[in-house]
């Protein structure tokens, strides 16, 4: 009866945007340090750059737009409600914001005073975060898959976050972990038990909401969420434990719930009902086939020596999950999420005597079609940069510039509509009530 | 037996199926096949909304009591997406695609979310709570949204 109750309490809408506008934000500073940094940076995943990189994309660009969307889907697709979220938005906005910043800060200098201060910010707010949506959460039965594949996110979500406290923790009071083992199963968590989940339960929700595909199959809804955590733990355990077979093919199967995942994606979007692909449907797509290239790129790893030997296998990995795969899916549901929810709020401020401009008067097909391409010769570039750094770094940080700065564009240009037709609002029927 | 879940979720994928016929018309730029689409998926929506409105809510408002509660979302949300049908009715009357399908797309994300409440919330529900009169309501329900087969 709960959710009964508060069935329409999505929050306001300052609480997702703060998220949303922050991250292209971080993006276009990681244009910036791929410039700064050079070539270099593609020597190896482990240089200060690459690991600086990796975080301003995954601690600052995906995890503040992942956030911003779960404080607003949670009450809606799930009917779970956070108290006060303005107050936790506010909160955990900063502490990330400020957290992620410090991180890169920390791998650039490796002072251990910035690595402590990083784990204080974006530990205390990812655990303010998860403390939050699991109250809200808890007490709802999961009664659909992306329900469940919520629940599960976010202990993915809790494990990335206890083994990235751990290990910048580790360099910040100089303890002695094994930080290449932890890294490895960090990366994991975070990719796959938190990304990949998460991104399942809401795919369950918006492919066939805004392509109008068949559901994900039965099979598939049932078990994905809970079984790859519970490879995801088996692994661990078997990583751990240096039990080298069966971590071997734990961690197959780790990746291979990934590529799952997207091959079954690909498979009910292409009986999509819809006339023609937009902006979103081809960033899903090429989301998808990034998503299994990394996939094959890893197995070649494990099976072909020349593969696995070659150090920058897994930045070439790196780049087509972060860039190619993340970046592109966030991109593709924002264009839908963010006109959406001004329309929204402009048709309710209007009390239906003034008609809110259509989402595509919001953001223009054009504009989102411009910046795709933007987005993907970025992603071409940050590819060739793996072989050819020299060449292609700057060309790439550019290029990662331009498109982000494109989506921020977009952005601000929708909420920019959006302030002028409040405006016309009040002009023609009062200053309405927020 | 079948329940609301089941009939009204079909009413919904039917509705969508209207949806894509216009919008594959306006696709190929066959204005008339389009126009006739339209009217097809405008009647079954607003029959669909209506049957909701004078036969469902009122069912589930008398038996919980709570007529401000969900189903005053529901009815809010029918009002935007019948002024949303107006607009998109004027843009294909005036053979605008861009201005078509800038109103399609809000009224599919509108409608999609909305029926995905219905579907698993308010539909589940009502089951639960009306299952004494479903005998009774269903065969209402159904008449009054499969209207459309008797005047094709």
């Amino acid at each position: 009866m709960q959710a009964l109750l508060s069935f329409d309490q999505s929050p306001p809408l300052d609480a997702p945007f703060r998220f949303f506008l922050t991250a292209p934000l971080f993006a276009i500073l990681a244009g910036f340090f791929l410039l700064w940094s050079g070539p270099e940076l593609f020597a190896s995943r482990w240089t200060p750059a690459a690991l600086a990189l990796t975080h301003l994309i995954a601690a600052g660009f995906m995890l503040q737009a992942m956030l911003g969307a779960l404080v607003q889907i949670m009450p809606v697709v799930a009917g779970a409600n956070m108290g006060r979220p303005m107050r936790v938005a506010r909160i955990v906005h900063a502490a990330i914001t400020l957290g992620a910043l410090l991180l890169v800060a920390a791998f650039l200098s490796f002072l251990p005073l910035l690595f402590k201060l990083s784990v204080v910010f974006l530990g205390a707010g990812l655990a303010i975060f998860v403390g939050c949506a699991a109250q809200a959460l808890s007490g709802l039965a999961s009664t659909s898959p992306t329900i469940q594949g919520l629940k599960y996110a976010l202990v993915g979500l809790s494990v990335t976050v206890v083994l990235g406290v751990l290990l910048a923790g580790s360099l910040g009071w100089s303890l002695d972990f094994p930080l290449m083992q932890l890294s490895n199963i960090h990366l994991s968590w975070g990719f796959v038990a938190w990304g990949t989940v998460l991104l399942a339960a809401v795919g369950h929700v918006v492919v066939p909401m805004f392509q109008l595909t068949p559901a994900y199959p039965d099979w598939f809804s049932r078990r994905f969420s809970f079984s790859t955590l519970a490879v995801a733990a088996l692994w661990t355990l078997a990583e751990l434990c240096t039990w080298e077979v069966p971590s071997d093919l734990l961690g197959t199967a780790l990746v291979a719930h990934a590529a799952l995942f997207a091959g079954v994606t690909l498979h009910i979007q292409r009986r999509s009902k819809r006339a023609r692909f937009d902006a979103t449907q081809y960033y899903w797509r090429g989301a998808m086939i990034s998503a299994l290239a990394a996939s094959a790129v890893w197995l070649l790893a494990r099976t072909v020596t020349n593969v696995g030997e070659w150090p920058a296998w897994p930045l070439l990995c790196g780049i087509l999950v972060l860039f190619g795969g993340f970046m592109s899916v966030i991109i593709g549901m924002l264009y839908k999420i963010v006109p959406f929810l001004l329309w929204l709020h402009l048709q309710n401020q209007g009390r239906g005597r003034m008609p809110a401009p259509n989402m595509k008067k919001i953001i223009s097909e054009r504009d989102m079609d411009h910046q795709m391409l933007a987005h993907l010769g970025s992603c071409t570039l940050l590819l060739l940069a793996v072989f050819w750094p020299a060449v292609f770094v700057y060309p790439a940080g550019i290029a990662l510039m331009v498109a982000n700065g494109w989506l921020m564009r977009n952005l601000l240009s929708a909420l920019s509509v959006h302030r002028n037709h409040l405006l016309k609002i009040e002009q023609m029927i009062g200053n309405p009530a927020q | 037996m079948e329940s609301v879940r089941d009939v009204m979720a079909a009413d919904h994928r039917q509705c969508d199926d209207y949806f894509v016929a216009v919008e594959r018309s306006v696709a190929a730029v066959a204005w008339a096949d389009a126009k006739a689409a339209f009217v097809q998926f405008r009647d079954a929506m607003l029959r669909h909304l209506a049957a909701e409105e004078s036969i469902l809510f009122p069912a589930f408002e008398a038996y919980t009591g709570m007529s401000m509660g969900p189903t005053q979302v529901m009815r809010g949300e029918h009002g935007q997406m019948r002024d949303l049908l107006s607009a998109s009715e004027a843009a294909l009357n005036a053979r605008d695609a861009d201005d078509y399908s800038g109103n399609a797309e809000t009224m599919l994300i509108m409608m999609q979310q909305h029926n995905m409440k219905e579907e698993n919330i308010l539909y589940p529900m009502c089951d639960q709570h009306l299952a004494y009169q479903l005998e009774k309501l269903l065969p209402q329900l159904e008449g009054a949204i499969e209207a459309r087969e008797e005047m094709q």
